[in-house]
């Protein structure tokens, strides 16, 4: 049986506390970059989470009218011809804007909805079921009504229409949406008020959602929309979710600098460590072989030493990372993030549990360190011992 | 039980630069025998000490030590060997100055891990033996010269070795200490212990429990 030599474990112990200020020098930056990598890593996976799940609970086909490339109100009366489709099971033409809130400086997204028809999106009708939309009020977001509170509109906003008149809504309920970057913009009120704050006409909508009932058809109805109405954009969920991939791709790429810098450092301490031991260490090593240490002995208490340290480095660098991206939602490091498609209101970073995020941190860090204790030592241990010692 | 067949050893400090420390010698030495290599500094001398403990190899000729060729041991059995055989004194004591007396002693008996008890009994038997229990938990740099070498010899003794080596034991001491230093030769003597030292110190030469007394010159017998 496997017997554990604590001897040799006691011995890796002292030998790291006699080298002190080496020791937490090295422990130091170890958690530095773990806690970097981690951090990185953490970040991109919540944000990618937040992305996915938006785009999942978009629309599957969004009919837009388009001018020179442009994009403007579209008829409602096409959303027969549009039903009529084999294939699709609803057509429903949407009301909704961005507008624009100066004194915070971020855009709110206006959803105009019929109480009496299906919506488009589940948790629309979820909403519907438990808040009662008046004629003069709006639900909105977890997120606006924080920030519309930060601005002194505590129970009501006063939206300015397009011809310079208020338009005086109260806040009727608050919302956590599917996502947190949806219920930190999204503001739901009647489809006649968004008509009037857009100033649109009651025969005409944003764009028309449509739901098919075989997503596998999606390619196929959105063609034949385009060919019945060749001066429209039909837009894909699939379309959108590359085109939200690529704007996230970006933001990686400064993401992935970060990381190769972390990259880069560590393996220059690696190389550092890996290119020789101090004359202290190899005489040490030379005393161990001379009174009866083997190769593999000394070997061994290297690698609990360097087992120690990164492991210890690596599990404080996680620690560190969870503790900055998820409970102080990494402050610095997810500017960089924000304003990924327009100006938004702040979001708070959702948790995912990657496994294979810490996996992939830890075969990069500890394992390498290990190696570059071990290989050193090795390089001396195999020494004659005489030659080491003089 | 201890013989160096025809032993030559070179150095090669670099491509133009090489050194014969030893030039076909042949030595015997016997079990309980206490044997004294004299000479000048670069003689040689510590060069038979380290081929006797198998920390380095001959050029050519070979070491037998029970019968085993020991020269031709690969580098894990060698280390095996010391550590069952050999009790080495370094000139320099060779200890490791910021860990305390106990732990320098008990370093030779951390591969084999044993238990609490047995390291204890062990580390007992020779802190009495050297006078040094008291010192058990004093880091070894805070250590006098003397006691450290109390240390060094604690630590060579530890596994009950067959054979001593002692490399300049006294070059670092005052005559009082090494003179401590030889009772305990005479001490390990009788019991049976093979002992090898190598030194230049005169107060080793004409001693009653000697049985030989080697002297090399520039790596030859004379």
């Amino acid at each position: 049986m496997l017997k554990i030599n604590l001897h040799l474990i006691e011995y890796a112990i002292n030998s790291l506390l006699r080298s002190k200020t080496k020791s937490i020098f090295i422990t130091t930056i170890f958690t530095l970059l773990v806690f970097l990598l981690t951090s990185i890593f953490f970040i991109s996976n919540s944000i990618k989470y937040e992305l996915n799940s938006t785009v999942d609970s978009l629309p599957q086909i969004i009919v837009q009218n388009i001018k020179g490339g442009k994009s403007y109100d579209i008829k409602t009366n096409i959303v027969d011809d549009i039903i009529n489709i084999p294939g699709v099971s609803d057509a429903i033409p949407r009301v909704w804007g961005y507008y624009f809130f100066e004194n915070a400086g971020v855009n709110f997204s206006l959803v105009g909805i019929n109480s009496y028809e299906t919506q488009y999106k589940n948790s629309f009708n979820e909403l519907i079921e438990n808040y009662d939309l008046e004629e003069d009020s709006m639900i909105v977001g977890s997120g606006v009504k924080k920030l519309l509170e930060q601005n002194y509109y505590k129970n009501y906003f006063n939206f300015i229409k397009p011809d310079g008149d208020f338009k005086k809504l109260n806040i009727g309920g608050t919302f956590n949406g599917d996502t947190q970057l949806e219920s930190n913009d999204l503001i739901i009120m009647s489809i006649e008020n968004a008509r009037e704050i857009f100033d649109m006409s009651k025969s005409k909508a944003t764009d028309i959602s449509v739901k098919v009932d075989n997503p596998i058809e999606i390619p196929m109805i959105s063609s034949k929309i385009k060919s019945m109405y060749p001066n429209t954009r039909v837009i894909t969920n699939s379309d959108l979710k590359v085109s939200y991939q690529n704007i996230f791709d970006y933001k990686s790429g400064i993401f992935l600098a970060l990381f190769a810098i972390c990259l880069f450092t560590f393996f220059i301490i690696i190389y550092d460590k890996s290119s020789g031991l101090s004359s202290e260490e190899k005489k040490e090593i030379g005393i161990l072989k001379a009174i009866g240490w083997t190769v593999d002995d000394v070997l061994k208490e290297k690698f609990v030493e360097g087992a120690i340290v990164s492991i210890f480095a690596y599990l404080l660098g996680v620690i560190f990372a969870f503790i900055f991206v998820y409970i102080l939602q990494a402050p610095i490091l997810r500017n960089i993030f924000e304003g990924y498609s327009i100006l938004r209101t702040t979001f708070e970073l959702p948790f995912v549990l990657d496994l294979q995020t810490l996996s992939l941190v830890f075969f990069l860090s500890v394992p390498v360190y290990i190696a570059a204790t071990i290989i050193p030592s090795w390089r001396t241990a195999t020494l004659d011992a005489d030659e080491v010692i003089r | 039980m201890i013989e160096l067949k025809n032993i030559t050893k070179i150095y090669d400090l670099n491509i133009n630069n090489k050194v014969t420390a030893l030039n076909d010698i042949n030595l015997k030495f016997n079990e309980g025998e206490l044997i004294v290599l004299k000479g000048s500094s670069g003689s040689g001398k510590s060069t038979i000490l380290s081929l006797v403990a198998a920390l380095s190899k001959p050029t050519m000729g070979e070491v037998i030590v029970d019968n085993k060729r020991i020269s031709k041991l690969p580098d894990n059995f060698a280390s095996l060997y010391r550590r069952e055989n050999i009790g080495f004194i370094f000139q320099k004591y060779n200890l490791i100055p910021t860990l305390s007396v106990k732990e320098n002693i008990l370093l030779p008996l951390v591969p084999n891990n044993p238990n609490e008890d047995e390291c204890n009994s062990k580390l007992n038997i020779v802190l009495e033996q050297f006078n040094i229990s008291n010192k058990k938990d004093t880091i070894v740099k805070n250590l006098s010269g003397g006691e450290q070498q109390r240390v060094a010899i604690s630590r060579a003794l530890i596994n009950n070795p067959k054979i001593i080596i002692a490399d300049e034991p006294t070059a670092n001491l005052d005559e009082k200490l090494s003179l401590d230093f030889i009772d305990m030769l005479r001490q390990l003597k009788s019991q049976n212990k093979t002992i090898v030292v190598a030194t230049h110190d005169p107060l080793f030469f004409n001693l009653d429990f000697v049985d030989k007394v080697i002297e090399i010159k520039n790596g030859n017998i004379i």
